[in-house]
């Protein structure tokens, strides 16, 4: 009951910009100075760069690289990837870090779809846009904000719905000034992601500075999971799941704590959660925590739609500072990658499970590299599952985790 | 006593102006630490990026106003590097101009973030209490005033 107390949900409809302010949406935003050493628009000088992969095995790559946003597709499993073509015209404060990616998905008939933010203040205040190719990646609509209001939009999350419709969720300080926090938008695109419609706000407390993750639960149904703010100083994870569209569409669920880890803080972790749902409904969800209760790399599972989860299990080497979780639920197995570092060299790690969670295999390292890298991300492609992984030494590589999924 | 001296370089170099951050890179905090050994040392983690450390940095402000012969150091420790000049600007808003200042100036932030502290798992504000014998305390998350100037009373010989 406890948990009910901390939320009062509240839905606002909240009606898009209209056009004519929608014309040039980075025409206003400054020309970025770069801080990494390397700020040409490839995917070599990339800070972060995210798979999807469509059923016949093609690999449509975004990443940020000189200030934009740019696709590459690959049909030998990132062996050759065609030259990157830029989503965004002009330059901008692209945000991506560990925590912060452009989102992209393909439907069915080859469009490809892709949100971001783009900085546009000195503290990290930032506008989401969205922009969709429907030739295959040759070209990309002008970008367009996601909704109408000015207040900062970061981590916009993209997941394509079996009905071909696209939900966006990001996190949005529009209500931050009278509730203290930023809460979850979320908004429907119905036209493959030529527009998308009235914002929806899901108000709960969410850290402002931690990626959020969704997936798809079911038929028009995602879920969503996000480091809140529980009771004003706790920043654990929350997730929740939309109800069924055709009873009600607008509507959040309820909000759930993952795990009571109690790490009460009043800092940005910039760290934030991964999530799968796999084809047997089970949810699965990883996760880094400081908290009291426990304290590094956590995951759990959750049989009954999110509404209880199994206890939290320690994943990695927490001395190795184990963190930065990928999820994949493919062919009856559960995958999960993430990265350590000891100090020099940082390995990213897999393992499997093929009883929902329950039991794992020894994790075993897949990559490792001495420089800078970024978040490595799993992906399932023509059978195969993947490590997507950007590393400044060795370049992007997708480096294959098992024949067989 | 280098407080003044740091000053007067400060004014020298820049009329008035506060001093862009140094760069924070491999080794930087090995230096750091090396330069202020033997006396009390502050050095304060904050960034851009984090909401949190922009309410905290007024207090920061009033805490160099406060101890202005203590060591002190702010280092901007983004996720990913930032434009010096977005943090000049955002510190001498704050009242922090005069402060030493250093950013983040490698993209490998694990690497510099385990230099200063394997411990710590890159949550900004993070704070290092650095004794005169090298003894560290940290804090993460925003730091209790009483609590710093608790830290401050106990470590200081001569204010």
């Amino acid at each position: 009951m406890k948990r009910f107390l901390f939320f009062i949900f509240t839905v606002f409809l909240v009606f898009q910009r209209p056009a004519a302010a929608a014309d040039s949406p980075q025409a206003h935003h400054a020309m970025a100075k770069d801080p990494l050493p390397c700020g040409e628009p490839v995917l070599a000088c990339a800070s972060v760069a995210a798979p999807y992969f469509t059923k016949d095995g093609t690999l449509y790559l975004a990443f940020a690289a000189g200030g934009k946003v740019l696709v590459a597709l690959s049909s030998d499993y990132g062996r050759h990837l065609t030259p990157p073509v830029a989503v965004t015209p002009e330059p901008a404060r692209i945000d991506a870090g560990a925590d912060s990616r452009p989102s992209i998905v393909v439907d069915a008939r080859d469009r490809i779809i892709l949100a971001w933010s783009v900085l546009k203040d000195r503290s990290y205040n930032a506008e989401a846009f969205f922009s969709r190719s429907t030739d295959g990646g040759s070209s990309f609509s002008p970008p367009r904000p996601l909704t109408g209001d000015p207040a900062s939009q970061r981590f916009p999350t993209l997941v394509l719905d079996r009905s071909g419709a696209v939900f966006a969720v990001w996190t949005d300080k529009r209500l931050a000034a009278a509730h203290g926090d930023a809460a979850l938008a979320y908004a429907w695109s119905e036209d493959a992601g030529a527009s998308f419609g009235p914002t929806r706000i899901v108000q709960s407390n969410v850290c402002e500075c931690c990626r959020l993750a969704a997936a798809l639960a079911g038929p028009g149904r995602p879920a969503v999971t996000w480091r809140n703010i529980f009771g004003g100083t706790t920043r654990d994870h929350a997730l929740m799941t939309f109800p069924d569209p055709a009873a009600d569409p607008a509507t959040p669920g309820p909000i759930r704590r993952v795990a009571e880890d109690e790490w009460r803080i009043d800092a940005c972790p910039h760290h934030g959660p991964d999530l799968s749902v796999a084809a047997d409904g089970s949810y699965h969800v990883a996760w880094f925590t400081e908290g009291s209760a426990r304290q590094g790399l956590q995951y759990a599972h959750s049989s009954d739609g999110g509404q209880s989860f199994s206890a939290p299990r320690s994943i990695g080497n927490p001395e190795r500072q184990a963190g930065r979780p990928s999820l994949l639920a493919a062919a009856g197995r559960i995958w999960l990658a993430w990265k350590e570092f000891d100090g020099k060299e940082s390995t990213a790690l897999v393992m499997v499970s093929g009883d929902g969670g329950t039991t794992w295999s020894e994790p075993r390292t897949v990559g490792h590299t001495a420089e800078a890298s970024d978040r490595p991300l799993l992906a399932a492609g023509g059978g195969h599952v993947f490590l997507s992984w950007l590393t400044r030494a060795e370049g992007y590589r997708l480096l294959p985790v098992e024949d067989k999924p | 006593m280098r407080f003044l001296l740091a000053l007067a370089l400060l004014l020298a170099a820049s009329a008035a102006e506060a001093a862009a951050p140094q760069p924070f890179e491999r080794g930087s905090f090995a230096a750091l630490k090396e330069r202020h050994a033997g006396k009390p040392f502050i050095l304060h983690f904050w960034g851009l990026s984090c909401g949190p450390c922009l309410s905290e940095l007024p207090r920061w402000a009033q805490f160099a106003r406060d101890y202005p012969s203590l060591g002190l150091a702010l280092v901007a420790a983004d996720p990913v590097p930032e434009d010096p000049a977005r943090i000049e600007a955002k510190l001498a808003k704050a009242g922090l101009g005069e402060v030493e200042s250093y950013a983040f100036a490698d993209e490998f932030v694990e690497r510099l973030r385990y230099e200063a502290d394997p411990k710590w798992r890159g949550e900004l504000p993070y704070t290092l209490l650095i004794a005169g014998d090298g003894t560290t305390t940290m804090i993460s998350g925003i730091a209790d005033p009483a609590r710093l100037r608790a830290w401050v009373a106990s470590h200081i010989v001569t204010p």
